[in-house]
């Protein structure tokens, strides 16, 4: 694929250094490789190297020919071409290389830091270890397009399937004003604000089915002045709960309850110890502490206790 | 996103490459290939397709000049190349993302060179910036940080781990390899020495933890997966799943998902039953118990013993 190879790069130096922007035609006719004797043939050889240059980042603009042709043509600014100085320092670069290759996505961004050390004048800083006894498993699926969304302030449009809908059932379709991307606990999440329901929420990206797609024009919503909201919206920080529960602990797991509890513990009978611990979710604190088996105890308050003991009941009287 | 295609990779690479090449005349093939990582062969074939690129017109002087004489590598005229194609959106959120990640958690990198570079980032990317926020912190990550010197240093370590399928305490010393954050947890990975065979740990079960000063000896399987690896001895277990515990089929490796009776129903593999009738127990009457029948009375004698604990201090009700 020489051939082609070529032709990308005499199309980018042609549409870079041009005074004005280039019609079609001009292209067909000046830039090496493009001499098509058949229209068409031409047309669908342009489309395609403009597609692929633009998705690796060139910055191919399409505007009428000047101020009294009103005709597209396709220029290259090169100041927008540029990478701007970016100056990252050594100790820098190398966090760099750590991330991508603790989380995986050298393939994805590896050529992006070759940027960054040749914009540092000497990229001599060697690939990160192969194996740096690092591993984040961080995978963000629609990352560039709701990242996209957000920075130009645009709506998207996906299906979403909730936790709890039937497999049978077709996924509903959201409209969001995307706000962030959020990850906790293992899980991301794209906060911004349904347009059905007026609020802001989260929407976990593995549940989206299908394509995302932008809707609506650039600049259609503000962007939310802080980042309040998003630990409303998702769920799981740790140690954020207000409510709290007692418990007693064996003393088999009193270390771990400690660490939840973070410190303190009362000595309690049998050797056992009394914590407080933060209770916020009362379901997901029954899974916590059910967890433990019988090593653990809820004592109050009276509501998250009988919860606890009803599950156990559900489950002995289910199975006899 | 996937990789680009061979020809755009190689497009890329001569892009980022041809500033750096215009700054150092006469560098050598062999401090090229160090920095790019190109062969001798893919090297000299770039500078081959760049003589033939340029200014449309294509006359002397209009033609980029580049050449391979001995073992020194010369590129000129070529001046619309003297800086790197600007990050792609795709590039700069990998990045930032990645970096994110590693700075949210103490003791894994240099946090303040992260923090920088994230700046950098931010500026690059305009406005307000990307709003991307990655939180890896999980019960027991304080111990990260020693983790990942033990990791680099090689040292085996001594950990006092409480076992989650046999809801046992033991000591054990393991030969760290790597630790891996995953699905909201981390763990170490390494040859556990009890056991004599790959282990993974989860952080928040190591009671205690200290370096032995030993040297470690193993190497790490190559891929090793996290957590998980099936084996012909698994048992297979039905589970029903009612609503409020369908999220359960999201954290588990489940072989298959469908519903029966307008359930859901979930089949997987295990080497421990115990295990999973821990699950069931957390999950009260949510979810049921297809098969095996063995898996139903562990969950119920496990469960049984629960409330009794609760009997025992009057208001079990």
């Amino acid at each position: 694929m020489t051939e082609r190879l070529e032709r990308l790069i005499n199309l980018v130096i042609a549409l870079r250094e041009t005074r004005r922007p280039m019609p079609a035609e001009q292209i067909r006719q000046r830039v090496a490789g493009y001499g098509q004797p058949d229209a068409d043939a031409f047309r669908r050889m342009f489309e395609r190297d403009k597609a692929d240059l633009r998705d690796l980042g060139v910055p191919i603009e399409t505007t009428p020919l000047d101020r009294w042709d009103d005709r597209q043509g396709y220029r290259i600014d090169p100041r927008r071409y540029d990478l701007p100085p970016m100056h990252l320092e050594p100790d820098e670069l190398g966090a760099l290389a750590l991330a991508l290759q603790a989380t995986g996505m050298v393939d994805e961004a590896g050529t992006g830091l070759l940027k960054l050390r040749v914009d540092a004048g000497d990229p001599a800083v060697g690939p990160a270890a192969p194996d740096p006894g690092l591993g984040i498993a961080l995978d963000a699926p629609y990352r560039d397009v709701l990242v996209a969304a957000q920075l130009s302030r645009t709506a998207v449009r996906f299906s979403y399937r909730a936790a709890d809908q039937p497999l049978d059932r077709e996924p509903a379709v959201r409209t969001v004003d995307p706000h962030a991307l959020v990850h906790r606990r293992g899980r991301w999440y794209l906060v911004g604000r349904d347009h059905n329901r007026d609020e802001r929420r989260a929407f976990r990206l593995d549940r989206i089915d299908g394509k995302v797609r932008t809707v609506g024009d650039p600049g259609s919503f503000a962007a939310p002045d802080d980042d309040a909201g998003v630990d409303d919206v998702v769920p799981g920080k740790p140690g954020d709960a207000p409510a709290t529960a007692e418990v007693l602990a064996s003393p088999e797991v009193a270390w771990q309850v400690a660490r939840r509890a973070r410190g303190g513990g009362l000595a309690a009978d049998g050797g056992w110890t009394r914590f407080t611990v933060s209770a916020g979710d009362p379901n997901a604190f029954a899974l916590w502490a059910l967890e433990f088996g019988p090593e653990l105890e809820v004592v109050g308050p009276p509501e998250l206790r009988t919860a606890v003991v009803a599950r156990l009941r559900g489950l002995v009287e289910g199975a006899t | 996103m996937s990789r680009p295609a061979p020809t755009l990779a190689r497009l890329e690479r001569i892009l980022t490459m041809v500033p750096w090449l215009l700054t150092n005349p006469g560098v050598s093939v062999e401090e090229v290939g160090e920095r790019f990582g190109v062969s001798r062969e893919e090297l000299a074939d770039d500078l081959d397709i760049l003589g033939y690129c340029g200014l449309p017109g294509y006359g002397g002087g209009d033609l980029v000049e580049a050449w391979l004489v001995g073992d020194r590598v010369t590129v000129r005229m070529a001046d619309f190349f003297s800086r790197p194609l600007r990050l792609s959106l795709r590039e700069a959120v990998t990045m930032l993302l990645a970096a994110r990640a590693l700075g949210s958690v103490e003791g894994l990198a240099d946090s303040d060179a992260l923090r920088r570079a994230v700046d950098k980032l931010q500026a690059l990317l305009g406005g307000d910036g990307a709003r991307v926020a990655v939180d890896l912190s999980a019960p027991g990550d304080e111990l990260l940080g020693v983790l990942r010197r033990a990791v680099e240093d090689g040292e085996v370590v001594r950990l006092v781990y409480r076992s989650a399928s046999k809801a046992q305490t033991t000591e054990r010393n393991v030969e760290p390899w790597a630790v891996v954050g995953s699905g909201g947890s981390w763990y170490l990975q390494g040859w556990c020495r009890l056991a004599t065979a790959p282990r993974d740990f989860r952080l928040d079960r190591i009671r205690s933890l200290e370096p032995t000063g030993e040297r470690v000896t193993s190497q790490r399987d190559a891929g090793t997966p996290p957590v998980y690896q099936p084996s012909p001895d698994d048992v297979e277990v039905v589970l029903d799943l009612a609503p409020s515990a369908a999220w359960v089929a999201e954290w588990l490796v489940i072989d298959e998902v469908g519903t029966h009776n307008g359930v859901r129903r979930v089949r997987l593999r295990t080497a421990n039953l115990d295990w999973v009738a821990r699950l069931v127990v957390r999950l009260g009457g949510a979810a049921s118990v297809v098969t095996p029948a063995a898996l139903t009375n562990r969950a119920v004698k496990l469960a049984t013993a629960t409330l009794r604990r609760y009997q025992r201090s009057g208001n079990g009700k």
